[in-house]
């Protein structure tokens, strides 16, 4: 169980999220819309313990993110794929992927690399396994950053607008990916602008406006005339997004 | 034969000179290397008290002229400790100590162009501060700061000529002494900076291939 209780954060006197409460249940796909700056890349770091909480609090699977002692476990807890990659340049794919299971969970070289080919070729990149990042297209790179967060074993992936520095069909390569992922059972939180995709996978979606959660309702409802829809704001939002 | 002309011992005066540069030169880049990494090491770690007194070392190093840091170290730090000085021992001491002042500058800034984004992402995925610098910070360091290495490498080759003045029989005090025999300078110093040259170019060379290798990721190969 993610829990987060009463997040605030401030970045000087601007507010960036005020008074967030979420909770995600294992086995969970819960995904998280607004506009841009409403917060919702802010609220994952949060959960990463990148930024630190101006109020409340946030704990994965009961390790607290906002004590130094815990942040580990938490850590160890999530997985994430990230907006622009944040690939190793310097590292393979294959090393891209390894280099965390070897360093952190201490898995011999010769397994942590036999799970990687074996993730990579689960989306098709085995082939591609010894390019460096910069040889790959970008729906390559956010496979291989797929495949890396994957390799921790997560309990929870968490996934920061994973497609939005990607074209049309890269952005349907990945979203493929995400979607047999989902059906599997991986439980996943997905700051996104694909609604469409967002409504298909989703148990819950989560609406983020200035730092305030305007939403937390199960997929159906929030698009429903009378549930979500009746909100001004999303109607708004979603009507223009839609277009 | 006139005292003047060229005798084959001369070629041997040559050679211990620059057996000495060349030596002076891989003893203080080693130490300089060693001690100027640990100075950046301080930095990384934010090492309290030692790093901004590292920071200070380098910048006093780095903006006064080698050769009055020579005559500090060989005239002045006898006095101050009541100890003797080889003019050897002051050279190594002196260019060990320039050439970690500029080591550290290129350390930082190259270990500072490593984007935060990798740091960042590094730390989610659990990999303890060592880690990160062992596996993400250094290999891409290393490449950054090869280009700037490679200048600083040359110069401190140049500069080493400097320690003649205290009487150390490098290359270019064999120079001097060849000069004031033969009274040929042309000629001997078209050799002493031909051979300069040559040390410099296998220095700059070397660097390049180690570069080569360090960039194998990148398709940008320089210009």
């Amino acid at each position: 169980m993610i829990h987060i209780e009463a997040v605030a954060k401030r970045f000087g006197s601007n507010t960036v999220l005020d008074g967030i409460d979420l909770r995600i249940a294992p086995g969970e796909v819960v995904s998280i819309l607004g506009a841009s700056g409403s917060g919702k890349s802010t609220l994952i770091r949060c959960i990463n313990g990148l930024e630190k909480l101006d109020g409340g609090t946030i704990s994965v699977d009961g390790h607290r993110v906002d004590d130094p002692k815990q942040l580990r476990l938490a850590r160890r807890c999530c997985g994430t794929v990230f907006q622009l990659f944040n690939l190793y340049p310097h590292m393979t794919a294959l090393q891209n992927v390894t280099l965390a299971p070897i360093e952190v969970l201490g898995v011999p070289r010769k397994q942590a690399e036999d799970d990687a080919r074996a993730l990579l070729a689960s989306v098709g990149l085995l082939e591609r396994a010894d390019a460096y990042p910069g040889q790959l297209s970008g729906g390559q790179r956010q496979r291989v950053g797929i495949c890396r967060a994957l390799a921790m074993k997560p309990r929870y992936l968490l996934l920061d607008e994973v497609t939005s520095a990607l074209d049309p069909e890269m952005t349907a390569e990945v979203l493929s990916i995400l979607a047999r992922l989902a059906a599997s059972g991986t439980t996943m939180l997905f700051v996104t602008h694909e609604i469409e995709f967002a409504r298909q996978i989703s148990r819950r979606i989560v609406f983020l406006e200035r730092g305030r959660l305007l939403a937390d309702l199960p997929t159906a409802q929030f698009f429903a005339e009378d549930g979500g829809l009746a909100q001004p704001r999303i109607a708004q939002f979603l009507s223009k997004m839609t277009k | 034969m006139q005292y003047t002309d060229f005798a084959p011992h001369d070629l041997i005066l040559l050679l211990q000179g620059l057996g000495v540069s060349i030596a002076l030169f891989a003893a203080t880049t080693a130490i300089g290397l060693a001690i100027g990494l640990a100075w950046a090491m301080l930095r990384y770690y934010r090492t309290p008290l030692l790093s901004p007194l590292a920071a200070l070392l380098a910048e006093l190093l780095k903006n006064s002229p080698v050769l009055v840091q020579l005559f500090l170290v060989f005239f002045g730090l006898p006095v101050l400790l009541e100890t003797e000085l080889t003019p050897v021992q002051a050279a190594l001491i002196t260019l060990s100590g320039n050439t970690a002042a500029f080591i550290y500058v290129i350390a930082v800034s190259a270990i500072e162009s490593v984007g935060r984004d990798q740091l960042e992402t590094a730390r989610v995925f659990g990999l303890r501060r060592w880690q990160i610098l062992r596996r993400i910070v250094a290999p891409q360091a290393a490449a950054f700061a090869l280009g700037p290495l490679t200048g600083l490498l040359v110069n401190q080759l140049q500069v080493t000529s400097l320690i003649s003045v205290i009487g150390v029989v490098d290359l270019t005090k064999a120079g001097a002494i060849l000069n004031l025999r033969t009274l040929k300078p042309f000629v001997v110093w078209t050799v002493i900076g031909l051979l300069y040259y040559l040390m410099a170019r296998l220095i700059a060379k070397a660097c390049a291939r180690v570069e080569t290798r360090l960039r194998a990721h990148s398709e940008w190969k320089g210009l």
